[in-house]
């Protein structure tokens, strides 16, 4: 089990603040870094229990069992243990950081953030810790703050490969696509064969307006040839064409995400009697309800947060998995690495960081419909495309939406567009792109809302640039972000929805559509740029679809001139999504039945 | 010589154990308390936070030792009274309860904690009129603690003035509209009233503030169900569903109601909902109720042949044990080890603290028995058949459970003759106040022979009373034997 020296070394080597003196603290970690089995992990966790049962407390003892229960994956343990070994020793470095290191691993992002922005005051040079704290802010969708500490360190350190891919990540999520896809292609040009380098690339570049289907594919594809593979291992799956099958989950967010919202109902409407899921997941909380319909619809549920990629694979081998569904791709908690060894005969790619194709040679299949990937879109994809009868996703809306409200315009006297979704979608084209319609409808407002937008001086340079091209800050309110039913509330004030491009909305769409609110939409090549067309065609909304700019600017013209129509349609339009296939669980459920069984077929008669 | 030393000082260790445990992370506290022993904690405090950390986990008396210990050297310590008074609630020790809350009142009169600790130690004690004036008072002191009021209504309720309940939560509402639980104690004080139309008209005030609960949801599909709004009903079983898809009675609740059917039973959240809102009360609740059943068991196992030989029987199993009161009344007969099955933690707590229980499982019934391969000599289920309203289900599985010989001791509620629903007299069973069920003497009876059960005793009896009248009721022993042993009738 290498994976052992490779999760402590980084601690162990580490660590400019404090270096290792000969005594208790070394010796235990010098014993959990030669540590090569989960046996031999549970053997020296045995040692410790034993010396903690003493009168005597040692906070190195704590320690290096706190390392322990979370290289056990007693995750819950683990960060009760290590917390506590940080309010005894205060400023030492060392246990902060494992502390860090454990909650980065969850869902608790603002506490970890405030233990490295802790442990970055108390060792100042040391640039990972800085690295770790930008990557925090990320997670808080504190771009501005991120980007100025990953400026910071690159001006002292110069350049480092993890650093400008973080800064790339972090440049796309401010809206700056241009800036993000040169520091990307920056990292890439420093270290072209480097995972790190190709993965932001794939990262970005969807959101950059001139990105192509081919181009996008190519960077995957490249992004995938970096993967380490092992030699193969035989698959010796019964390839018997009507069995039960054993489904394999891959997934960080089987929770309230958007993936959970897409996918859980989906799982639920599979025949038990025909297929048994087996959920490969990480950072679950027992306590959402998401994770808990999953958790029921499974046969079982394994945590796989604090087991390497090669250790996954050995033990996905223990549970016969016929088909593995990666809802992960190259997130934060993505195990591509591992799909590249095959976790099972048949592998298929669905939503979860799912911009276009994998470019994985080893994913077979990647689960869409005739909107997403048309006929003649074959060529764009590595994988073979399943398509579904209807939408290749199945929203389940919250429980806590609130009521829909009749259209804002009737109240106001003016027509309200908004877009909810992330600045990384709304390039400069598409801020010219609405410009325009805002031009064209002089007494039209444009609420935009999303998280990055609660940053002052974000907000401030989005209004700039919409003031230059002729739209007033009179007529534009940026609103920051909310909890989630205060989100979908917002939607009370939006007659339309202007969709970005070329990424457009996905599980946005689906709430504003549940909100009551139509949505424009332009039509790419990616998979990313088809969502909301392939969610409108699924509502029979396809005259809301267009195929460029100019065809985007006239609908929304039109659509939001006819106030009776827009009013008619929002009052009835959750009605009509509910009864819709984008709602319909058991109908989802048959068809995506259906097509598992087609991939198994494939496979079996060797077709693959 | 450790290679990282301590560096925080006791002060801020003292204050974070107190965090942790407040947060109910007792594991995080534990080294930290180690840690404190060791600078130099005076024992007397680390007794203190020991037993506050036996509290949360549930070990009442080894809590009750550390407190009692920490006392003795600061006898006037407010917030040692506070929690020994809390503590004694728990262990049943109500006149201990009302004396360490009034000392901790004495100490420190503008503490609304230990008034509200007080108040509710009076009321328990069966000194109503001070313990709802004493939470009154603390309300006073502490407006902005829902608490207070959730409390201050309980009382209201428990002294039998529900209208007066409901206006104090109707004020939390309107003062916490974020507030979970003090709108299902709305919820649930309404449907115990019967009025399942206020009941819902504050379950759906609930869902359009935004407010998602299973228990919430569950409970409103139960009002709407009383109400005949079966759509309605059937899509809020649904969403209860999908935040409990582990609830099988839950998932029969979606079926039936989808299909415009009555119900069958009542869902376990709704249960849970009812008797976790009521654990701390209940004991005191049904005594005050004049609970019958207990006794009433008791004597009927007196005709038992093992126990009227002084032989021992066991093991048994107590179907929704609660608190353990069943146990209590019946564990010197020589019944035992007893294991308990509820859907309520907080009662399996009180449970366990009565210390006459080898094992307790938190499930619904139907769920464990139809999962466990044992077998039992001995099963009791004090007023838990009228959380059913079908018995077969439960009958086939009880059968089941049994050892051959086996007993089964159970009450039901008979509906009252003037029950005003329509069509009560041809129906078997009938679904009555508070989620529960009042069943016929004939269908019991035909449903226990049609399950394979031989009935040895049945008798009428008032189970308890409520507003002073008698609730009618019905005591049953059934024997699961062999088709070739004749049964041993009473």
């Amino acid at each position: 089990m290498s994976g052992m020296g490779q999760f402590t070394g980084r601690f162990l080597g580490t660590g400019n603040g404090q270096s290792l003196q000969p005594g208790a603290l070394a010796n235990i970690l010098s014993r959990i870094g030669s540590t090569s089995t989960m046996a031999g992990v549970s053997d020296v966790l045995a040692e410790l229990d034993i010396e903690v049962a003493g009168n005597d407390i040692k906070p190195a003892v704590h320690l290096g069992r706190g390392i322990l229960l979370a290289m056990l994956g007693r995750q819950a343990e683990a960060i009760d243990t290590l917390e506590a070994v940080t309010i005894l020793t205060q400023d030492a470095v060392l246990p902060l950081r494992w502390f860090a290191g454990i909650l980065s691993r969850t869902s608790r992002v603002a506490q970890t953030e405030e233990v490295l922005r802790r442990v970055g005051t108390l060792d100042l040079e040391n640039m990972q810790i800085r690295n770790d704290h930008a990557v925090a802010l990320m997670r808080l969708h504190r771009h501005s703050e991120a980007q100025s500490i990953l400026h910071t360190v690159l001006s002292h350190n110069g350049p480092d490969i993890s650093i400008l891919c973080n800064l790339a990540n972090t440049l796309v999520c401010l809206g700056d696509q241009d800036g993000a896809l040169a520091t990307a292609r920056e990292a890439l040009g420093r270290s072209p064969l480097a995972l790190l380098s190709r993965r932001a690339l794939c990262n970005v570049l969807p959101y950059h307006q001139d990105v192509t289907g081919q181009a996008q594919l190519r960077a995957m594809r490249e992004c995938a040839d970096a993967l380490t593979r092992v030699p193969p291992r035989t698959l010796a799956n019964d390839r018997d064409i009507n069995r039960p099958l054993v489904i394999g989950l891959l997934s960080g967010t089987l929770r309230s995400h958007p993936v959970g919202w897409m996918t859980v109902a989906a799982f639920e409407a599979l025949d038990p009697n025909l297929f048994d899921l087996v959920c490969l997941t990480q950072n679950s909380s027992l306590d959402d309800p998401i994770t808990r319909r999953y958790r029921f619809a499974s046969k079982k549920w394994i945590e796989i947060a604090h087991i390497s990629d090669t250790q996954l694979v050995e033990l996905v081998q223990e549970h016969s998995i016929d088909i593995l569904i990666d809802l992960g791709g190259y997130g934060d908690a993505g195990r591509m690495a591992a799909c590249a060894n095959r976790l099972a005969p048949v592998q298929v790619k669905w939503v979860g960081m799912q911009s276009h194709s994998s470019g994985l040679p080893e994913m077979d299949w990647l689960l869409t419909d005739r909107w997403e990937t048309p006929d003649g879109f074959e060529d764009l994809y590595s994988e073979k495309l399943l398509r579904m009868p209807d939408g290749y996703v199945c929203y389940s809306p919250p429980p806590y939406a609130p009521d829909v409200v009749s259209l804002p315009a009737i109240k106001n006297g003016f027509v309200t567009f908004g877009c909810f979704n992330n600045l990384a979608k709304i390039t400069p084209v598409v801020l010219e792109t609405w410009a325009e319609i805002l031009r064209d409808v002089p007494t039209a407002r444009l609420i935009l809302k999303t998280h990055q937008l609660s940053d002052s001086a974000t907000a401030e340079r989005l209004y700039r640039s919409l003031a230059s091209l002729g739209i007033p800050r009179s007529r534009v309110e940026l609103r920051g972000s909310s909890g989630h039913r205060a989100l979908m509330d917002s939607y009370r004030d939006i007659d339309v929805l202007l969709d970005p491009f070329p990424y457009s909305g996905g599980l946005t769409t689906c709430e504003a559509l549940w909100m009551g609110v139509p949505v424009v939409t332009l039509a790419g090549e990616i998979f990313a740029s088809r969502h909301s067309t392939s969610h409108l065609c699924n509502i029979g909304l396809a005259d809301w679809v267009c195929d460029s700019v100019s065809e985007y600017i006239a609908t929304a013209l039109a659509k939001s001139s006819d106030i009776d129509d827009l009013a008619a349609m929002r009052s009835a339009l959750r009605e009509r999504m509910q009864r819709s296939p984008l709602c319909d669980a058991p109908r989802f459920g048959k068809a995506f039945s259906a097509a598992l069984r087609r991939a198994w077929q494939a496979w079996c008669l060797g077709g693959q | 010589m450790d290679d990282i030393p301590i560096s925080a000082t006791l002060d801020t260790i003292r204050d974070r154990i107190a965090e942790l445990i407040n947060e109910g992370r007792g594991d995080a506290a534990l080294p930290l308390l180690a840690a404190a022993r060791v600078l130099g904690m005076r024992p007397s405090e680390i007794r203190f936070l020991r037993g506050r950390l036996h509290i949360q986990a549930g070990r009442l008396r080894e809590a009750t030792t550390d407190i009692d210990a920490a006392m003795s050297s600061a006898p006037l310590d407010t917030a040692l009274l506070k929690c020994r008074s809390a503590l004694r609630r728990r262990t049943g020790d109500r006149e201990g309860a009302v004396k360490d809350a009034a000392e901790a009142v004495i100490a420190d009169p503008r503490d609304p904690e230990a008034k509200l600790f007080l108040g509710q130690a009076l009321v328990e004690f069966g000194r109503g009129a001070e313990g709802l004036s004493c939470l009154a008072n603390a309300l006073q002191i502490a407006p902005k603690d829902s608490r207070y009021w959730e409390a201050l209504a309980a009382a209201l309720d428990t002294e039998g003035d529900p209208d007066a309940a409901l206006s104090v939560l109707e004020d939390g509402i309107r003062i916490f509209p974020g507030h979970l639980s003090v709108r299902n104690r709305a919820v649930l004080l309404c449907i115990q009233r019967g009025n399942f139309a206020a009941a819902a008209q504050i379950a759906e005030q609930a869902r359009a503030a935004g407010i998602v609960d299973a228990s919430t949801l569950g409970m409103a599909g139960h009002v709407l169900v009383s109400l005949g709004e079966f759509e309605r009903a059937a899509a809020s079983f649904r969403e209860a569903l999908k935040l409990c898809p582990e609830d099988r009675n839950l998932s029969r609740l979606v079926a039936t109601t989808e299909n415009r059917t009555d119900t069958s039973n009542t869902p376990a959240i709704f249960l849970r909902a009812i008797f976790d809102g009521y654990a701390e009360q209940f004991e005191v609740h049904v005594l005050s109720l004049r609970y019958s059943v207990p006794v009433s068991i008791r004597k009927l196992l007196l005709a038992h042949p093992k126990i009227a030989a002084a032989e021992s029987i066991g093991p048994a199993l107590d179907l929704g044990c609660g608190t353990g009161l069943i146990a209590l009344a019946v564990e010197d007969l020589g019944i035992g080890p007893f294991t308990g099955i509820d859907l309520a933690p907080k009662m399996l707590a009180q449970a366990k603290a009565k210390g006459l229980y080898t094992e307790l499982i938190e499930n619904d019934i139907i769920s464990e028995l139809s999962v466990s391969t044992r077998r039992w000599p001995l099963i009791l289920a004090a007023d838990v058949i009228c959380y059913f309203g079908a018995l077969d289900e439960i009958l086939s599985q009880t059968l089941r459970s049994l050892a051959d010989g086996g007993w089964f001791v159970f009450s039901a509620e008979r509906p009252a003759f003037d029950l005003r629903v329509e069509g009560v007299e041809d129906r078997a069973w009938v679904r009555i106040r508070h989620g529960r069920y009042a069943h016929t003497e004939h269908y019991i009876f035909e449903s226990l022979s049609a399950a394979g059960f031989q009935i040895l005793h049945m008798e009428q009896l008032p189970i308890r009373q409520e507003a002073g009248i008698n609730v009618p009721g019905l005591l049953f022993a059934a024997q699961r034997v062999d088709r070739d042993v004749r049964p041993r009738v009473q």
